[in-house]
């Protein structure tokens, strides 16, 4: 029963659901001031949901009509699963098992992987580049993504969530791992493909990228999935690198102060073309990671 | 060459009041020498209709109901005006004048976009007579 | 997905983001490299040119000032030069003075509105909305001087119709201080972001040869070395009065546009200051006939965008006879498409926006001549039943 309760009211289900529009509204909010605008009031991404929800769903020609219709209940399904085995809102994972790291980071990519789907399913020339363009540059931040966030794994010596954040609890792992930590934020900011990693959803260049034909419902569902990633991407970082969330407070300080810095990176740099992300992650991403990865290897190495 | 060159500014914007207001709360004053709504003086109007021949919209129309006793009536069509003031350059005797306040016009019918000028007896007559604003306009309009 | 070597045309317009009106460009790429492009225009065409044979010469006027929303003054400035030209007045000084005033003052406006739009198109928003912020500083001071934001209307017949006192003109000098000193930012950025020049260095690079080739005109042109600036070769209005210096630069990519742009705004600045500080007395305007004498006459003026021609004939009577207009981003639209080849999908944006496209200007009619070597030319009830059975 309590289960179920997690499942769908909280801390999963409608409750983070909510709390995606609402770190999606801190962002925008922070953007426009970055910009010297006043930027949106805290309910519209909420009335965007309602807007999109309310609105048909207009299905292109020569799509196949299944995977069009479900490929954004499981992009947004995976958001969710992954959800359930973070901390958020501070408190303890609502389940958890040894491995669950790997698990996340899969449901997570599971968003960018359906999207790409979304894109490569219709016969519109702007979503085929746009998914090109994401699976690409999912391929490009994945790896260094993934081993910025093995880092504390390494040193906290388990492979479940709960277990690394207990233990980055007692010990702030920005202050030993500053590189792991600047590429988890970066790579965060091309796991949510926030500029200046946009590039598959460019707006000047290809319309919308992969959701160009989404409308509706579909769309509705996918903004929502993106939601709610932000909030894990961000409870993940949090929880890892600057020392655990053990309650709701801490959660919501830390894990602002880290939308901040997104934002402001965000607001700072020009959109970078995609085979420019691509050199820029395997080259710089990668090469930085491995260097802190050596460091705590030939730590772990001396300490014991 | 820097990796960013507008990091002053984006600190600069967040912690200062933004550059954009909240429109309708917020009613800036426009300066004195907006172009906005016309007025026309019926005292000084000889009925010469320079004005009407000169708007490039077709927005003036000079409505003759006796000329030697100067009763005019001006119709002037607010949707149709480009507020450009030839109207006001043209006019030998200077009785045109573009306030600059009156900026917010629209509207979801016609009827207040068309504006009878004149004395209220002149004005009634013509109304009597004019057609309805929504109408189809007459081939040749 | 079509197999390696098949056409895959991306089509770019006519609606689309990255297009401000529409215009139908068409790209075959090859992954992300473009191998071809077309272009198609004609989808702002308002028949203006038409409109100016049922209208009187004061009306014409507003008609042509708006074929264009950012260029409305100096398409006015043309055609009222070359009616006075025809009707053999000189407008006084005074009027030519504030004419080139509004001029400058359109071009600070223009220049801002484009280097937001060209970062905007390169996803560098805060460059955007901090260019956008200070263009409506020139915004309100030519609100306050002209009465409007855009299609100032400064221009009559024979001069112009607003007059500049004394608190206009230290509102304008304010202005320009703080419009400097951001111009100064702008170029520090256009010149040195790291992240910003990968997009613009080295991309879309045109020589001299062929600029001159291809005819382009204006900052474009400029960019790729070619010195030609009406203002410079031709001066109009009161430019002999106020010379302007001619900005080139040389190396003909994206960020010589930027850095050719950004220059030429300091040198607005100056030429403003000088006018101001120097601003002939006596009256505003001259008195026009109402029937212009007939001959014809051609009027070239530096838009913001590069030269803007008029040929305007006259027969005689208060309706001109024929008015046509050759704006400067015809002759640019053709160089995107050389440009285009060879370069990444991601800089097709980039490389539109580096000429200052303002496709509302663009559109005109074409007359086309069978083998007999015949023109026919239709009445506008022909054009009106024809668009009738196409589009039944």
């Amino acid at each position: 029963m309590s289960a179920v309760i997690a499942l769908v009211i909280f801390p999963g289900g409608v409750c983070i659901l909510l709390a995606g529009m609402l770190y999606e509204w801190f962002d925008r909010k922070l953007v426009a001031r970055f910009q010297d605008r006043i930027g949106p009031r805290w309910f519209q991404p909420l009335a965007d949901t309602v807007k999109l929800l309310a609105k048909e769903e207009v299905v292109p020609d020569g799509v196949n009509g299944q995977l069009f219709f479900v490929l954004p209940v499981i992009a947004l399904a995976g958001a969710m699963t992954a959800a359930l085995y973070v901390p958020v809102f501070g408190l303890a994972p609502s389940f958890s098992f040894s491995g669950d790291l790997i698990a996340t980071i899969y449901m997570l990519s599971l968003l960018t992987l359906c999207m790409g789907l979304a894109g490569a399913n219709t016969l519109n020339r702007f979503s085929l580049l746009g998914a090109t363009r994401t699976l690409t540059q999912l391929f490009s931040y994945e790896a260094p993504f993934l081993l910025a966030l093995l880092g504390p794994a390494i040193v906290a010596g388990s492979w479940r969530i709960s277990a690394i954040a207990d233990y980055a609890a007692d010990h702030w792992l920005i202050l030993t791992q500053p590189i792991g930590f600047a590429v988890a934020l970066i790579g965060l900011m091309g796991k949510l493909e926030l500029p200046p990693f946009d590039a598959p959803e460019a707006e000047t260049e290809i319309v919308a990228g992969a959701l160009t034909e989404y409308s509706g419902r579909g769309l509705a569902l996918f903004h929502l999935g993106k939601g709610v990633e932000l909030v894990v991407g961000l409870t993940l970082v949090a929880a890892f690198y600057l020392g655990g969330v053990a309650n709701p407070l801490a959660f919501f300080v830390k894990t602002l102060v880290i939308l901040l810095g997104l934002a402001g990176l965000q607001a700072l740099f020009t959109r970078l073309r995609i085979e420019q992300t691509v050199g820029l992650w395997w080259r710089y991403g990668a090469l930085l990671v491995l260097v802190q990865f050596l460091a705590l290897i030939v730590w772990e190495g001396w300490v014991a | 060459m820097k990796l960013s060159t507008m990091w002053k500014d984006a600190l600069g914007s967040l912690l200062r009041r933004p550059a954009t207001e909240k429109y309708p709360f917020v009613r800036l004053r426009a300066p004195e020498q907006l172009r906005s709504q016309l007025h026309w003086d019926l005292e000084a109007c000889t009925g010469c209709g320079l004005c009407a021949k000169d708007c490039p919209a077709d927005a003036i129309e000079i409505i003759t109901l006796d000329r030697k006793a100067k009763r005019f009536v001006f119709h002037y069509a607010i949707d149709r005006c480009t507020f450009c003031a030839q109207c006001v350059v043209s006019c030998r005797q200077g009785c045109l004048k573009m306030s600059n306040d009156e900026w917010e016009l629209a509207s979801l019918t016609k009827e207040p976009l068309r504006v009878y000028y004149g004395e209220d007896a002149d004005v009634e007559t013509v109304l009597a007579g004019a057609p309805e604003p929504d109408a189809e306009p007459a081939p040749g309009d | 997905m079509p197999a390696k070597g098949e056409k895959f045309i991306i089509p770019i317009g006519p609606q689309h983001p990255a297009l401000k009106e529409p215009g139908h460009f068409e790209f075959s790429v090859d992954g992300e490299m473009v191998t071809s492009a077309s272009l198609r225009l004609g989808y702002v065409h308002r028949g203006i040119e038409k409109g100016t044979e049922g209208r009187n010469w004061v009306q014409a006027l507003y008609l042509l000032e708006r074929i264009c929303g950012i260029c409305s003054h100096v398409h006015a400035t043309a055609y009222c030069l070359g009616v006075e030209r025809l009707a053999g007045v000189e407008a006084p000084p005074r009027a030519q003075a504030i004419r080139s005033l509004v001029g400058e003052l359109e071009r600070i406006h223009s220049h801002l509105l484009w280097l937001g739009v060209a970062a905007h198109e390169a996803g560098f928003d805060m460059l955007f909305m901090h260019s956008w912020r200070d263009r409506e500083v020139v915004m309100n001071l030519l609100e306050g001087f002209t009465g409007n934001r855009v299609n100032y209307s400064a221009n009559v017949l024979g001069g112009v119709k607003c007059d500049i006192d004394a608190r206009q003109t230290d509102a304008i000098v304010k202005g320009l201080e703080y419009l400097e000193d951001r111009t100064h930012h702008y170029l520090e950025v256009v010149t040195s972001d790291i992240m910003f020049l990968r997009r613009t260095r080295g991309i879309g690079v045109m020589t001299k040869d062929v600029a001159e080739k291809l005819g382009v005109v204006g900052p474009t042109a400029r960019a790729s070395g070619v010195a030609r600036d009406v203002r410079v070769n031709a001066p109009y209005a009161a430019y002999d009065r106020y010379p302007v210096k001619l900005i080139t630069a040389t190396a003909g990519d994206l960020e010589a546009r930027f850095i050719v742009r950004v220059q030429e705004l300091f040198e607005t600045y100056r030429v403003i200051r000088a006018i101001l500080a120097d601003l002939p007395e006596g009256e505003l305007t001259v008195r026009m006939p109402r029937r212009i004498k007939e001959g014809e006459t051609i009027s070239r003026v530096e838009a913001p965008r590069g030269e803007l021609f008029y040929f305007i004939k006259s027969n005689g009577s208060d309706t001109a006879e024929r008015v046509k207009v050759r704006t400067p981003t015809l002759p640019n639209m053709a160089s995107v498409l050389t440009l285009a080849v060879g370069h990444q999908l991601a800089d097709m944006p980039m490389i539109l926006t580096g000429i200052d496209p303002c496709f509302s200007c663009n559109d005109r009619m074409i007359v086309v001549r069978d083998e007999a070597g015949q023109a026919s030319a239709w009445t506008w009830d022909d054009l009106r039943q024809y668009g009738i059975e196409t589009y039944r």
